[in-house]
């Protein structure tokens, strides 16, 4: 058991967070406030390899594993700069692909993952089903060779700079006429297809929408790898993405406590820092534990993943997107408050990572199912719902 | 296809407190973080550019303690094929001229080189002497404070920019080339790169493997010490001009006071 990353992975933080450097946050708010994206960051990294480090070498990737891609994500949000999307196309998208889709569906879209150049949202929350992906309706129809799929979604991030998303749908089985969940990639120009963007209070580069898949008609290889591994695939992509939820969180954590911290050693109102008084010392070091520790789980939930034990990973998983969207909530509070009036000027920029903060609390699952889970999965309680 | 040797150097990061030891005045190194110089990122950049347009192969090499291996491994992961490392315990307290008779018999056990390409000054020593003395000890021509590089067969043009001007400078090639900070914007290790790196050789070599005898080398024999040295003064409040109108007249009155109008 080792608590020490490896050389390489240090040196992939390093470059990446030199990298972050050059954009920063003040970038990335211009960016937001201006109603834009961060297309420039994004094809850099991709460029880089960065947002590839997960894509098997033979497609052009890294190699690596998904503790290397939350490494990447960390870093680039704790220099202010997160990329949201890399919770979803490389780490979902790409790892269901890379691990089920059939040969043709690895060479047409992995190179693509690996340089960056290809980005894919993903699509399961319903607007009528929430957490409870028993009653999602969004269904495929059989049509000659291929599909035709109809549904709705909602809060889904980042459709507008995507050119397909992967859409959690059901199928009938033939035998017992249930449904049973199975994955779509669609052209976000297919017809029938549609996005609204969803106006959100967070200060975002990147936006939601809801979906209307009207008659959408599909190839039969728009169905990832076969009709029956869809809840195998759906486990081997949601645990990466808590580990790059937390990832996220964490960095976001990092970026504001760094600057709560700057701010308590040079701010002097009477003979000392502010930080040398305890009460603005003291929630800053209980910030930085947090952290800490919600960090340390996500690299053994990601250890655990590129392993290859999805069980446990799943555990680890969830307990430390728990652990991370609370001391996200947590450190920008606190960085907010050690800023005092300051801490909600446009020129310190901490204000607005007030409501982005909370993200992590609520996505991609929620704090409260992430407690049912843990009491039935972990502690052996009963069902609650 | 030139055979290039790029200098590196480890360095205390700029942006922490860089202290020298209380002992014999020379380099804290535990005192801050230590990186890559900036200046050396853009002479390893600049050999790569040249390496990719004209194939070739370009050596790191660096004179410094154990931990100087980062800094090489950046270099490595920014694209660099190979390196030597000269370590030696009798280096402490070496000078510029210790080091670049060093670094000239390092760049002799390399065959047949080009080009040897450096930073123009490094950010902690700041003597701006070493590649001239190298070229003078290889008999090389140097072209120092290169703004722009251009490799042409055996032929090696430069655009030299210091405070006196531009002035053009060509010379045949094998020769030193030390760059300046406007040469390039030096990339960044892609993660293949930082993946590859771990894998490219690294020779370590002693002063003795050099050829060159431990008393030749070093603080006991450096032509050049620290005798003393006091910390900067802490920065001056600065003068506040009210506006009342006059605010632009003011301060430039200020700006002509100080002579930088």
């Amino acid at each position: 058991m080792s608590f020490v990353e490896s050389e390489e992975r240090i040196a992939l933080r390093k470059a990446v967070a030199d990298l972050g450097r050059k954009y920063g946050h003040e970038y990335y708010l211009k960016r937001a406030k201006a109603n834009e994206h961060t297309d420039e960051l994004w094809a850099e990294a991709g460029k880089l390899g960065y947002l590839g480090v997960n894509v098997p070498e033979e497609f052009g990737g890294g190699g690596g594993g998904i503790g290397d891609l939350a490494a990447v994500c960390e870093e680039l949000a704790a220099a202010g700069c997160g990329l949201l999307q890399m919770v979803v196309s490389p780490a979902i998208c790409a790892t269901i692909i890379a691990r089920f889709g059939t040969d043709e569906q690895k060479r047409r879209w992995l190179p693509g993952f690996a340089d960056g150049t290809l980005r894919m949202a993903f699509a399961i929350t319903e607007p009528d089903a929430g957490s409870n992906s028993h009653k999602l309706t969004t269904t495929a129809k059989r049509d000659g060779d291929g599909w035709i799929l109809n549904g709705r979604k909602v809060f889904i991030s980042c459709v507008d700079e995507s050119q397909s998303v992967l859409v959690v749908g059901r199928t009938e089985d033939a035998k017992t006429g249930k449904l049973k969940p199975a994955l779509f990639v669609v052209p976000t120009d297919a017809e029938g297809f549609t996005a609204h963007r969803i106006d959100m209070e967070m200060v975002s580069a990147d936006w939601q929408f809801s979906l209307f898949l009207d008659d959408v008609r599909l190839p039969a290889d728009a169905l990832v790898g076969s009709e029956d591994a869809a809840l195998a695939q759906l486990f081997a992509g949601l645990n990466p993405e808590r580990i790059m939820a937390t990832a996220y969180a964490v960095g976001t954590g990092r970026f504001a406590l760094s600057k709560a911290v700057e701010y308590a050693n040079t701010r002097t109102v009477w003979k000392a820092p502010i930080g040398s008084h305890q009460a603005v010392a003291h929630p800053l070091a209980d910030a930085h534990v947090q952290l800490e520790l919600a960090k340390l789980m996500g690299q053994k939930a990601a250890a655990l993943y590129d392993a290859g034990d999805d069980m446990a990973a799943g555990e680890s998983a969830n307990m430390a997107k728990y652990a991370a969207g609370e001391a996200v909530v947590k450190a920008v509070d606190q960085a907010v408050h050690t800023h005092g009036g300051n801490g909600l000027t446009s020129e310190y920029g901490l204000g607005s990572l007030l409501a982005a903060s909370r993200l992590t609390r609520i996505a991609p699952v929620s704090r409260e199912m992430i407690l049912n889970f843990i009491a039935q999965f972990s502690l052996g309680l009963p069902k609650s719902y | 296809m030139p055979n290039i040797v790029v200098l590196v150097k480890q360095v205390p990061d700029t942006y922490s407190e860089r202290k020298l030891s209380d002992g014999d005045k020379t380099l804290d190194r535990d005192s801050a973080d230590a990186v890559l110089d900036e200046i050396n990122e853009r002479a390893v950049e600049e050999a790569l550019l040249i390496k990719e347009a004209s194939e070739g192969e370009v050596t790191v090499l660096s004179v410094g303690p154990d931990r100087a291996t980062e800094a090489i491994r950046k270099a490595l992961s920014m694209g660099a094929d190979k390196a030597i490392h000269v370590s030696d315990a009798a280096l402490h307290g070496a000078d510029v001229i210790q080091t670049a008779k060093v670094l000239a018999a390092a760049i002799g056990k390399v065959d047949g080189v080009d080009l040897v390409i450096a930073g123009n000054e490094s950010t902690d020593g700041v003597a701006g002497a070493v590649p001239a003395i190298l070229a003078e000890l290889l008999g090389y021509p140097q072209l120092t404070h290169a703004r722009k590089v251009t490799v042409e067969g055996s032929a090696i043009k430069v655009e030299r920019e210091t405070s006196d001007g531009i002035t053009h400078l060509e010379a045949n090639l094998p020769a030193v080339v030390s760059v300046g900070e406007k040469i390039n914007e030096p990339r960044y290790p892609s993660f293949k790169g930082i993946m590859a790196a771990k894998k490219k050789p690294v020779e370590t070599l002693t002063v003795a493997d050099l050829g060159l005898s431990a008393d030749e080398v070093g603080l006991a024999s450096a032509w050049t010490q620290v005798l003393e040295a006091s910390p900067k003064p802490p920065r001056q409040a600065g003068q506040k001009v009210a506006d009342e109108g006059d605010g632009g007249v003011k301060v430039a009155e200020y700006l002509v006071s100080q002579k930088l109008i």
